[in-house]
């Protein structure tokens, strides 16, 4: 089979798992299970051998399919890997088979609908992730939505349907504004005869005039500033994360979070250039704010999913900061953060699925020396949470520590020329790793040390079903923290090219 | 006159004519008319059969000049009427035994056949008379409360009101240009003549009242809430649709000002806010239609053939979406109860495929992709954008965001919250598995390969 047609594959397996779950006979959930993570698993293992045999040296897509969809339009169904979207593929389809084994136990009501939802929104992410064409991309994009909102509102927690009608009445805001930006991008562009075309390839080529592009980066910027989110736009994030069954959480931080990040690196600046260069200071400056007070509300918080929920919008602030800062590094570590930030993050919020389903509550308060009560549990938490923090070794200091670099790389040859602005921002977001620190580590000893306390005892400590979902996550952390080359070796030309972009045409020469 | 050419070019209308008479000898025949349903049903598929065939074979002709003309473009718009029909029937089944029932939906058939076939007024008069009158009738016919009888007055007082503001217009028209021809609606903007003017403006708000547009809606929720639900679902598919398929021909490819679209932008608006109010689920879908017939004559700011697709595409769209709702409602025996918005609570867990179903298309009306409502909103708001109206294309589209919250309400209480009002046994309609197969199929046609459809518009 070719490449092309394994992405195919990779793709439209969880719509061909969706359509095997109605011929599930009632009351077989565990055959629904079973169904659903045969699905997933084949998924990851194809998508691996892809991105392994992605080649980082060569520009422009690999394994791409291109099909005429409307054609009196111009739309395309176009999907393929780039360099751009190879590690966030990866990182997809890990997540995949962990967050549909993670809700085994977690979920026992409506099993068959909650599985079809899994798999309908993993085929929306990865559609979002692979497609090349504006309209498939919109279509994909909100896509995502449905199933967010039904998982969220029909398996959470009590004030679930709070939470999940303002995470789609925030994100859809966006999206709406976006879809009037697309319109105007692709129908307003001066044609030279034909169709009109909704192909990335295209679009970045023919940007719009620059005095249209400030409006029409704006609009397709607040839809992905409220996805990340961005202070302050992000106050939907706390309630869909808190109110979200685990599941929903780990997608929700682990793989959605970061389309808005990825919409940003992918569509906004590469789309519109000059309004992303002119706009890129503020850009970044807003990255470091959500650094900052992601980190210090994520301090004060007393519910344990509230205080991860804040650390990933202070965790994807810095996703912000090295798009928004130019340097190659910068990027690099922005998507390598993206990365490491879906699995610490939805590790953790893994975790405390775990000890919800024990004890039924996420008060901090009523926990406490978890190290002598669950051993094994203790162990892995305290590994994530030094992921969490950006200790050397793991994937978050690879992640952290690059974006900052990459930050000051830029900064110092400004602050040269009598711009101190962006220097101190830099200062600032090194703030925020000390902050980061301490509210991890506060966390930590509060929850894991201490005089043993817990609501249920006696507690039992983690099966294997669940070691084996952290072995998993706490592997690939190391291993993004130990040996990141390959995966910046594949991402390293898109990089460029994309630091190209923002640094304007004539800069071409990357440092 | 041409007898071979008016036979086959009104073919449609024959067959729907030869269904009327046929039940007209069965009710005179048998005291107890079983057949009826059968023989209206086969009127039905057999006119939209041939609808589709003179689309198909590229027929064109005018048997009466000047007055009825048909291309495939026609046929094409009286097979989506008449194929939104069939579901209707199939929903009918249950409530309805009675032939007069069928012989007034098979004769509101016929006017709306009539009505994108006519090139004069006069025509257009008659199909619209056509289209009315018998649906006056059907809302009484389900009388259960007091409060129908009211509602059908109200109806019939400002249809009533419509008809007149119509032949006003019409006759204003006729005045200033000596002509009945429906071109001269068009040509009363550049004649700049205020007679001329006051008449078209007339007719539009003619347009607007038969279509529920604000302010000009507010018989549309008493209706829909008194009458039973297939005729309901008629009014707001079906009956929409022929007066958008009128209004489509008057205005023809003139350009239109902006100012045009303010009332359809309000409509947009206030039905989405009102929608968010309603305990009743046809009152519901009534502000949702009215917030629909704001879409759909927002898509005249559009200019040329495009807005005669996106019109047509966003008919389909929201017609089949429309009836797929009502198709899948539950019914109880009790109407009042089956009506109520809290009885909808749950029923993912007593009905599963019911429960999709309806978040389906509400889903699509609220225009989220992959659904086909989605494509039809991009194709009105693209030709909106295309035409040079950035402003208004936002506006537009802000109001449909306004939507999202009622049509999420409803799935919210199918799949998120457990019945609170007393439970009774509930049934799916008689039927509703073949009615839901004819929504749907078409559906993912439209959603899956939109090109398909349109090539043909």
């Amino acid at each position: 089979m070719s490449d092309a047609a394994l992405l195919n594959l990779v793709l439209w397996l969880p719509v061909i798992g969706i359509g095997a779950l109605p011929l599930v006979p009632r009351g077989r959930d565990g055959l629904v299970r079973a169904l659903t993570l045969a699905a997933v698993t084949l998924e990851l293992v194809l998508a691996a051998w892809l991105v392994v045999r992605f080649d980082g040296a060569v520009a422009g897509l690999q394994a791409e399919t291109r099909l005429g969809w409307i054609r009196a339009w111009g739309v395309e169904y176009r999907i393929g890997l780039d360099g751009l979207n190879v590690l966030l593929v990866a990182l997809t389809t890990f997540l995949g088979p962990l967050v549909v084994a993670g809700a085994f136990t977690a979920v026992q009501r409506d099993v068959k609908l909650f599985y079809g939802m899994l798999l309908f929104i993993q085929f929306a992410m990865l559609g979002t992730l692979l497609a090349q064409d504006l309209f498939l991309f919109y279509v994909f994009w909100e896509a995502m939505l449905i199933p967010m909102f039904l998982i969220i509102g029909i398996w959470g927690g009590e004030r679930r349907i709070y939470a999940t009608l303002k995470f789609v009445l925030y994100t859809a805001f966006g999206s709406i504004l976006m879809l009037a930006a697309l319109i105007y991008v692709v129908y307003t562009l001066p044609w030279s005869g034909g169709a009109p075309s909704f192909a990335f390839e295209y679009l970045y080529r023919h940007p719009p005039p620059a005095a249209a592009q400030t409006w029409l980066f704006a609009a397709f910027a607040l839809s992905f500033a409220i996805k990340v989110p961005i202070v302050p736009l992000h106050t939907w994030l706390p309630d869909a994360h808190v109110e979200a069954p685990t599941a929903g959480s780990v997608i929700l931080a682990g793989v959605l979070l970061k389309m808005g990040t990825y919409g940003f690196m992918k569509l906004g600046i590469p789309m519109f250039p000059a309004a992303a260069r002119q706009l890129s200071p503020a850009l970044m400056a807003l990255g470091v704010i959500s650094v900052i007070y992601g980190a210090c509300l994520a301090l004060v918080q007393t519910d344990i999913k509230k205080i991860i929920a804040y650390s990933s919008i202070s965790h994807l602030g810095y996703v912000i900061l090295g798009l928004a800062s130019a340097s190659l590094i910068g990027i690099q570590g922005a998507m390598i953060q993206m990365v490491s930030h879906g699995l610490v993050a939805g590790g953790l919020f893994l975790m405390i699925g775990m000890i919800y389903e024990r004890c039924h509550t996420r008060d901090l308060a009523a926990y406490g020396g978890l190290a002598r009560l669950l051993p094994t549990y203790s162990v892995f938490f305290m590994l994530l949470t030094l992921a969490a923090v950006g200790l050397p070794t793991t994937s978050g200091f690879t992640g952290e520590f690059m974006v900052l670099l990459g930050a000051f790389d830029a900064a110092w040859p400004q602050f040269q020329l009598g711009h101190a602005a962006p220097l101190v921002l830099s200062a600032c977001a090194v703030l925020g790793v000390v902050l980061g620190a301490w509210y991890m580590l506060w966390f930590a000893q509060r929850f894991l040390f201490g005089a043993p306390r817990a609501p249920h005892q006696p507690l039992v400590d983690l099966g294997s079903r669940e070691r084996a979902i952290l072995v998993a996550i706490v592997l690939a952390v190391f291993a993004l923290g130990l040996y990141p080359q390959p995966w910046l070796r594949k991402t390293e030309l898109a990089a460029r090219q994309y630091q190209a972009v923002l640094l304007g045409a004539s800069a071409e020469t990357s440092r | 006159m041409n007898l071979g050419l008016a036979l086959t070019a009104m073919l449609p209308e024959h067959l729907l004519l030869l269904g009327i008479v046929a039940l007209l000898v069965l009710e005179i025949a048998s005291p107890d008319p079983r057949g009826a349903f059968a023989v209206a049903l086969a009127a039905t598929v057999a006119a939209a059969g041939a609808a589709l065939w003179l689309h198909a074979s590229g027929f064109a002709g005018m048997p009466f000049p000047g007055h009825y003309t048909v291309g495939p473009a026609i046929s094409l718009a009286k097979f989506v009427l008449l194929g939104l029909a069939v579901p209707v029937l199939l929903l009918s089944r249950g409530e309805f035994r009675e032939a007069r029932y069928y012989e007034l939906l098979l004769g509101s058939l016929y006017g709306a056949c009539l009505m994108p076939a006519s090139v004069s007024f006069l025509t257009l008069f008659l199909g619209l008379e056509l289209l009315s009158l018998p649906v006056y009738v059907l809302v009484v016919l389900a009388f259960r409360r007091p409060e129908s009888a009211e509602a059908a007055l109200k109806y019939l007082v400002l249809g009533g009101t419509a008809t007149a503001t119509f032949l006003f217009g019409a006759s204003l028209l006729y005045g200033a240009t000596g002509s009945l021809s429906i071109t001269t609606f068009a040509s009363a903007f550049w004649l700049a003549n205020p007679l001329a003017l006051t008449g078209a403006a007339l007719l539009v708000a003619a347009l607007f009242l038969k279509a529920a547009v604000v302010p000009l809606h507010a018989w549309a929720p008493d209706a829909y809430e008194a009458a039973s639900v297939p005729v309901t679902a008629y009014m707001a598919t079906i009956v929409k649709a022929a007066v958008l398929l009128a209004a489509l021909r008057i205005f023809g490819y003139a350009p239109v000002a902006p100012l045009v679209a303010l009332l359809p932008l309000l409509s947009m608006v206030w039905g989405n806010v009102a929608a968010i109010r309603q305990s009743s689920f046809r009152r519901m879908i009534a502000y949702s239609s009215i917030a629909h017939a704001g879409y759909l004559y927002f898509a005249f700011l559009g200019g040329g053939p495009g807005r005669y697709q996106a019109v047509m595409f966003y008919l389909a769209a929201y017609g089949v979406m429309t009836l797929l709702a009502f198709v899948a409602l539950p019914a109880s025996g009790d109407d009042g109860v089956d009506d109520r918005l809290d009885s909808l609570k749950g029923l993912f867990h007593r009905r599963p495929a019911a429960a999709l179903a309806i978040a389906a298309a509400m889903l699509s009306l609220a225009g989220l992709p992959p659904l086909p409502g989605f494509v039809a909103k991009f194709l009105i708001f693209r030709n909106v954008l295309e035409a040079g109206h950035a402003q208004w294309a936002v506006l537009g589209l802000v109001a449909s965001y306004l939507g999202l919250y009622f049509y999420l309400r409803v799935i919210q209480y199918m799949f998120m919250q457990e019945r609170t009002t007393e439970l009774r046994a509930e049934r799916a309609r008689p039927l509703a598995w073949a009615a839901a197969a004819l929504c749907v199929v078409p559906a993912i046609v439209i959603a899956v390969f939109p090109g398909w459809l349109l090539d043909r518009l």
